[in-house]
């Protein structure tokens, strides 16, 4: 980073920034980032440093570790496909028709990034268990979804709702109509330019939304341990697991685990960077 | 103010956008830049501004050296090209801005910081429209708004970056005229940046003419146009036509005619004829003359263009007559003539544009 | 993740879209989830807090523990909001006016925070200040409380909402490019002043949007506080903590008495996001 804040400086020739406070800002951002940000970040690395293979190995096979990483990616990807469908769906019925109430609820899509997640948490366990609205329905067919697996599902669903709607949206709205009427003309039914024309347009910002919103979820805290059981081995997140070990005080256990974590957290941000830029070179907007 | 440019050179990684560039504007001058896109000339007028710092070279102000003033203390007005008008803020506002940040002893007061505004929204002719912002203006509007913000402070030199480019042209015709009275009124050092030589001939004292970081010549616009130092200034100020000569005994030849020259090598060259320099004639009078068809008459405007192809080897020219004359010959397409180049340039120097 | 609205009608070409009845049903489907997922859990927050009446609601309110928890929500966003202002204006200033080497990695590294899970925000202080770190030992010696008190958790909270305003603010300022300020500087503007007069007034909306997101964040962050702080009952419980509190004690006229104030926040939240999107889509006409 020292490279960057180097302005090499002859005697002759005056600083080469023609603006003012390009130092102190770039300074100022770096000294923030490093003391906020990379030094805190390297600790969880540091400690697991002082592991050996088989301690660190040990941790992350044991069927507990296990357990809580397969629930935490399947919910989060099973909840980031369905976020994927519906998220496209919602952006598609915002953006294309008009219906009462469309600004209110278009406003109403970002809900789960502004409520706080233990809102998000408490409200959907009162919803989903089975005194409640929904619940209500679904216990005499011997559904529950409150402190099961399903719950876990509910809430990861919630907050990574805006994510495809967000990304979806604007790529709609930036869509000719006179490609659809041409392609009609020329004959194709509605579906058939949905699925050949719409569908390869939209594709890449669906991705982008189905990982931004798989992201999210992997790292989810607040909102799932309101609805989930929280029991090891059957509704145990890998957060919650992080939380009991740092409870416990089994620090270099905690870093273990939060190693895979922030590596699988830093390769998703990596793809999304990379789809992101995929997709705008597709749309022809680089 | 004058200005000097000394020995300045820019480069933007490889590529180097400036070359020892060396130039002197007198006091109270109107100068042009004049060059096509990419010959440097808005980064030169940048580095005047301090803009822009150069690789090498110096700017100095009235013989002072000013490469250590950065653009704040250079006290130079500035108009940009897309103006750059502060647009949250009134057209009042825009003009007042550089009187309000001034410290607080050199500031004048609010009463005349009014008066000054409104002084110069005389001046650039926007008396009513001091409360407007600049969304609400059209493009000669705010043209006139930069520049009197740019005067507000009263600098020593103006300095004004393709002052027309955005304009259409009914609007752009205009303001050339109404900017060059203003230069007489108030005989501020100015400079300003064009791609456009009608306006570089037409508005300026003296024109700089740049290509590819250096200056290929600097004169009067007569000067400029009448004797081109080089092939480039040639084409760059108007359309031309080209000849394939031969120079020998201090005369070009072309096809079967001949035009002293003040070259002495006996070569092979290329010679320039401007097409209003060329003459059509009906009868050989015994001048030597060249062959030719008349292609396409353009009869539109307030002179006449003639396309010609000339006889001996198909090549094509362009000529250009006066109403009056093109009314005596009766000229039709298709008839066979006979042209005279009455002013041939021919550039010794080998010289590739 | 801010959008741009379509204003006015969204009247298309016949043949550009479909059916009526397919479109009934899209937009019924669409309702259907929404109201699942968004609906029913907010309705469910205000219902639930009166579920008992008023008196019981307003009284869970006045609870010690719920004003304490208030008062130190309040603190923590007044304190981290205010940081990652500065640290937003100064990124965004530096990287929106300024070419330097480097620039990409470090917009990446500013978007970091957002990939880490909060709990493991939280974390990362307890390894690096807690008891058993170097630093922390030290700390300790000094009587310096950091874990499981009030500045750990301002610090997780300053952490986990890092990104925001830089975020909002790169595009603004990067759209605005560096004309303006260059026409101040010749105009003898300071740096300061041309900072204030001219870049200020121009990214105002696009702060404002940053600082209401990084303040809901703020005042509504669970896993990363909820690792540093001690959760002491009336010290160390934010909101989001009093309402687990509570809720862990089946308290839950109190537990849903302070979601329904972090809920409103939400809304107006929400109500301020697109009265801010509305007004630049508007601008940019």
């Amino acid at each position: 980073m020292a490279v960057s804040l180097a302005q090499p400086q002859t005697r002759s020739l005056p600083p080469r920034r023609i603006l003012p406070g390009f130092g102190l800002s770039l300074g100022y951002t770096l000294l923030y980032l490093c003391l906020l940000v990379l030094i805190p970040l390297s600790t969880v690395f540091i400690r697991a440093g002082t592991l050996s293979h088989t301690q660190f190995w040990a941790i992350i096979d044991d069927p507990r570790t296990v357990a809580a990483f397969k629930l935490t990616f399947g919910a989060s990807a099973l909840a980031a496909l369905v976020n994927a469908f519906f998220g496209l769906l919602v952006a598609w019925t915002l953006t294309r028709y008009s219906f009462p109430g469309r600004r209110v609820i278009d406003g109403l899509v970002d809900l789960p990034f502004a409520l706080p997640t233990a809102v998000a948490g408490i409200c959907l366990s009162a919803v989903y268990a089975d005194n409640g609205w929904v619940g209500r329905v679904l216990a005499p067919h011997h559904i529950h979804v409150a402190y099961t697996q399903a719950g876990i599902f509910v809430a990861l669903v919630f907050i990574g709702l805006p994510f495809v709607v967000r990304t979806v949206q604007p790529v709609l709205q930036d869509l000719e109509t006179d490609v659809e009427e041409a392609a009609a003309s020329l004959g194709a039914t509605r579906g058939q330019i949905f699925a050949r024309i719409l569908l390869p347009t939209l594709f890449p910002a669906v991705l982008t939304g189905f990982t931004l919103a798989f992201a999210r979820a992997l790292g989810e805290y607040g909102s799932v341990i309101f609805i989930s059981n929280n029991i090891p081995l059957r509704g145990e997140i890998v957060p919650k697991l992080i939380m009991d070990k740092l409870d416990q005080f089994d620090y270099a256990g905690a870093a273990a685990i939060a190693v895979i974590m922030l590596l699988a957290s830093f390769a998703l941000l990596l793809l999304i960077n990379l789809l992101q830029w995929w997709s705008r070179k597709r749309l022809g907007m680089a | 103010m004058s200005i000097e440019i000394r020995g300045v050179s820019r480069n933007f990684g490889e590529f180097a956008a400036l070359k020892d560039v060396n130039l002197l504007v007198e006091t109270g001058e109107l100068v042009a830049l004049l060059g096509p896109s990419g010959s440097g000339k808005t980064t030169l007028l940048r580095i005047i501004a301090g803009l822009e710092y150069p690789t090498a070279g110096t700017i100095l102000f009235h013989g002072e050296d000013t490469i250590r003033r950065d653009a704040r203390s250079r006290q130079v007005g500035f108009v940009f090209q897309h103006y750059a008008l502060f647009r949250h803020m009134t057209v009042f506002e825009n003009i007042a801005f550089g009187l309000r940040v001034r410290p607080r002893a050199l500031r004048p007061s609010k009463a005349d910081i009014e008066a000054r505004v409104m002084e110069l929204l005389k001046l650039v002719q926007l008396e009513g429209l001091a409360q407007r912002f600049p969304s609400q203006l059209s493009g000669g509007q705010r043209q006139r708004v930069a520049l009197a913000r740019a005067l507000a402070v009263e600098p020593k030199v103006l300095l004004l970056d393709e002052p027309f480019g955005a304009l259409d042209a009914r609007v752009r015709q205009e303001l050339r005229s109404w900017l060059r009275r203003l230069h007489d009124e108030l005989h501020i050092t100015s400079v300003f940046v064009t791609h456009d030589q009608e306006e570089a001939l037409e508005v300026a004292d003296r024109v700089v003419v740049m290509n590819k970081g250096q200056i290929e010549q600097v004169g009067s616009p007569e000067d400029v146009y009448e004797n081109p130092a080089n092939p480039f200034v040639m084409n760059f100020l108007g359309s031309v036509n080209l000849f394939h000569a031969r120079i020998h005994d201090g005369e070009a030849h072309i096809g079967p005619s001949s035009v002293p020259v003040t070259a002495a090598q006996d070569a092979s060259t290329i010679g320039y004829v401007r097409p209003h320099e060329l003459d059509i004639l009906r009868q050989h009078n015994g001048e030597p003359t060249i062959e030719a068809v008349i292609k396409h008459i353009h009869a539109v405007g307030p002179t006449v263009r003639i396309e010609l192809a000339r006889r001996d080897n198909g090549e094509l020219m362009e000529a250009e007559l006066t109403r009056e004359r093109f009314a005596d010959l009766a000229l039709k397409a298709g008839e066979e003539v006979h042209v005279k180049a009455r002013k041939l340039q021919v550039f010794t120097e080998d010289y590739s544009i | 993740m801010r959008s741009e609205k379509i204003e006015g009608s969204t009247i298309r070409p016949r043949l550009a879209t479909e059916a009526l009845p397919i479109r009934i049903l899209l937009i019924l489907v669409t309702l259907i989830f929404l109201g699942l997922f968004l609906g029913l859990p907010l309705a469910a927050v205000f219902t639930q807090a009166f579920a008992a009446g008023s008196g019981p609601y307003f009284a869970a309110l006045k609870d010690p523990n719920t004003v304490s928890a208030i008062k130190l929500t309040l603190l923590t966003a007044a304190v981290s909001v205010p940081l990652n202002v500065l640290f937003g204006l100064a990124a965004a200033w530096a990287i929106a006016k300024f070419e330097f080497w480097g620039k990409n990695l470090l917009l990446t590294l500013i978007d970091l925070p957002f990939a880490v899970s909060p709990v493991i925000a939280g974390m990362i202080f307890v390894l690096l200040l807690g008891k058993f770190s170097p630093l922390g030992g030290w700390l300790d010696a000094h009587q310096i409380k950091i874990i499981f008190a009030v500045p750990g958790i301002i610090l997780a909270t300053t952490f986990v909402t890092f990104p925001f305003v830089a975020r909002e603010l790169l595009p603004v300022m990067q759209a605005q490019g560096v004309e303006e300020e260059q026409a101040a500087l010749v105009l003898g503007a300071t740096g300061w002043q041309s900072f204030w007069r001219v870049t200020l007034p121009n990214i105002k909306w696009g702060l404002i949007y940053g600082v209401i997101l990084c303040n809901a964040r703020a005042m509504g962050e669970f896993g990363a506080v909820s690792v540093v702080s001690g959760k002491i009952m009336g010290q160390t419980n934010t909101l989001p903590l009093q309402v687990e509190a509570f809720n862990d004690d089946y308290n839950f006229v109190g537990a849903f008495a302070a979601a329904s104030l972090l809920a409103l926040l939400g809304l107006v939240t929400l109500v301020i996001k697109s009265f801010v999107e509305w007004r630049t889509a508007r601008h940019e006409q």
